[in-house]
């Protein structure tokens, strides 16, 4: 006898579908499409614990609503976003109900605190909705399942992960797209990737397959560029690719930081690794139990242990390209 | 004015003296980890993350194992090879920063 744990009492529900991302073996509600998260024909392994239980991604805006209209007290807002007056994107967090993410436009996510299962309740009307999983919602989720999110853009060389972390705007995702352009190069993931020490080792987890970048960029491209790229999209005020991901996970190779400076060598290795700049450079500021926030210092430890942290000076005029080749320059060094 | 001054300074003194003889730990939300040039110390209450030197680390390290404050003095010294005085001086400002931030606390001598 087959076991249909999808099988719901009311009307028959399709089978959901498989995929992975940021080290979650997720199933998926077949009628949700994640951006830039392909299907894959079977379970994602990524660790046993994962794939045992799974994190269910379920389009289901009545028990979003009956378990957040259930909960006693007033929710604990972790995390707003705003852009003046207007909220772009609030975390409320209200036990045992879990994290509900919300970006007027797009719609709401409840995510149970242990970080198995997402409740989806798009807004009328906001075909992007589902955006808001890749960007948000699942590293989040990771984060609750044990994985610590770094807010850092990455690509696999010769089979391990190089990424490239640094404030808003360092040009993280810009280098990342211009490694892509020059082929060996497969994309981890553009904006957040997620870090799983295993081994004595850190694995880095791909995310989604997006790679967004600034109409300047985007001008920049050659013909040559924008077919490795493949073809855009407009989204809000960047253009969005699907350059295809590298869908295993890859050990750490080097981390890069980058900074805004006009003097210093382009890229030194840093020996003795500010913790509080590796610190600020989670993705995750909305989940604050005493077991995260611990696990989240001992994952900088193991960090800072490696010796593969790299300063790389974005300084004046220097375009991704050039970062770019300064990179694989290093990378052949070391 | 310079009585009450006077008055502060040595209330401030015996204080001091005290702390010397106590036996301070780490209460159970606050972890540290050690970092090539720097000591994290992380109230895991209110998640606020605060900054040692490696000095101050090292320090930190030694009071959460000793029996009393004073204790430390003598080891610290021969380390870092400085003179007592110094290092006690310091090691009491950094106790007083400490228990003002709540990252350790004093506990109560062992009744045994």
């Amino acid at each position: 006898m087959q076991i249909q744990p999808e099988a719901p009492a009311g009307p028959v529900r399709e089978r959901a579908v498989n995929a992975t991302a940021f080290g979650l073996a997720l199933e998926v509600d077949p009628t949700i499409k994640i951006p830039g998260i392909p299907v894959l024909d079977a379970p994602a392994v990524t660790s046993q614990a994962q794939v045992q239980v799974p994190t269910r991604v379920r389009l289901d805006p009545r028990e979003l609503e009956r378990r957040w209209s259930s909960i006693e007290g007033t929710p604990e807002r972790v995390r707003e976003l705003r852009d003046g007056e207007a909220v772009l994107l609030s975390v409320e967090l209200a036990p045992p109900a879990g994290y509900l993410l919300h970006a007027p436009g797009f719609g709401r996510i409840l995510i149970a605190p242990d970080g198995t299962e997402l409740l989806c309740d798009p807004e009328p009307g906001s075909p992007e909705w589902s955006t808001l999983l890749p960007a948000q919602a699942l590293p989040l989720a990771a984060t609750l399942r044990g994985f610590e999110v770094l807010h850092a853009s990455g690509v696999v060389l010769g089979g391990r992960a190089v990424l490239f972390a640094g404030p808003p705007g360092a040009g993280k995702s810009s280098l990342a797209a211009a490694l892509l352009r020059h082929g060996a190069a497969e994309l981890l993931s553009d904006d957040t990737v997620a870090l799983e020490p295993r081994g004595g080792t850190l694995i880095a987890h791909p995310g989604a397959a997006l790679l967004q970048l600034r109409a300047a960029e985007h001008e920049r491209l050659s013909a040559r560029e924008r077919a490795v790229l493949g073809p855009p999209e407009t989204f809000l005020d960047k253009q969005r690719y699907s350059p295809g991901v590298s869908v295993s996970p890859a050990p750490l190779r080097e981390l890069f930081l980058l900074e805004r400076s006009t003097h210093g060598p382009p890229v030194e290795r840093i020996e003795a690794v500010d913790p509080f700049a590796l610190l600020a450079s989670t993705f995750n500021l909305s989940v604050r139990s005493p077991e995260r926030l611990t696990r989240h210092l001992d994952l900088t430890v193991a960090l800072a242990a490696t010796g593969r942290i790299h300063r790389l000076r974005v300084q004046p005029g220097t375009d991704a390209t050039r970062l770019a080749e300064i990179v694989r320059e290093r990378l052949l060094e070391l | 004015m310079t009585d009450k001054r006077a008055d502060t300074q040595t209330m401030s003194q015996v204080a001091d003296q005290q702390l010397l003889s106590e036996r301070v730990r780490l209460p159970q939300h606050v972890v540290y980890r050690s970092f090539v040039a720097e000591t994290v110390v992380l109230n895991l209450r209110t998640g606020q993350y605060h900054g040692l030197n490696p000095t101050a680390g090292r320090m930190l390290e030694a009071l959460d194992a000793a029996p009393t404050v004073g204790a430390t003095v003598p080891e610290l010294a021969q380390e870092y090879g400085v003179e007592p005085a110094k290092v006690e001086s310091d090691l009491l400002a950094l106790c007083q920063g400490l228990l003002e931030r709540g990252l350790i606390e004093i506990v109560d001598a062992d009744p045994a």
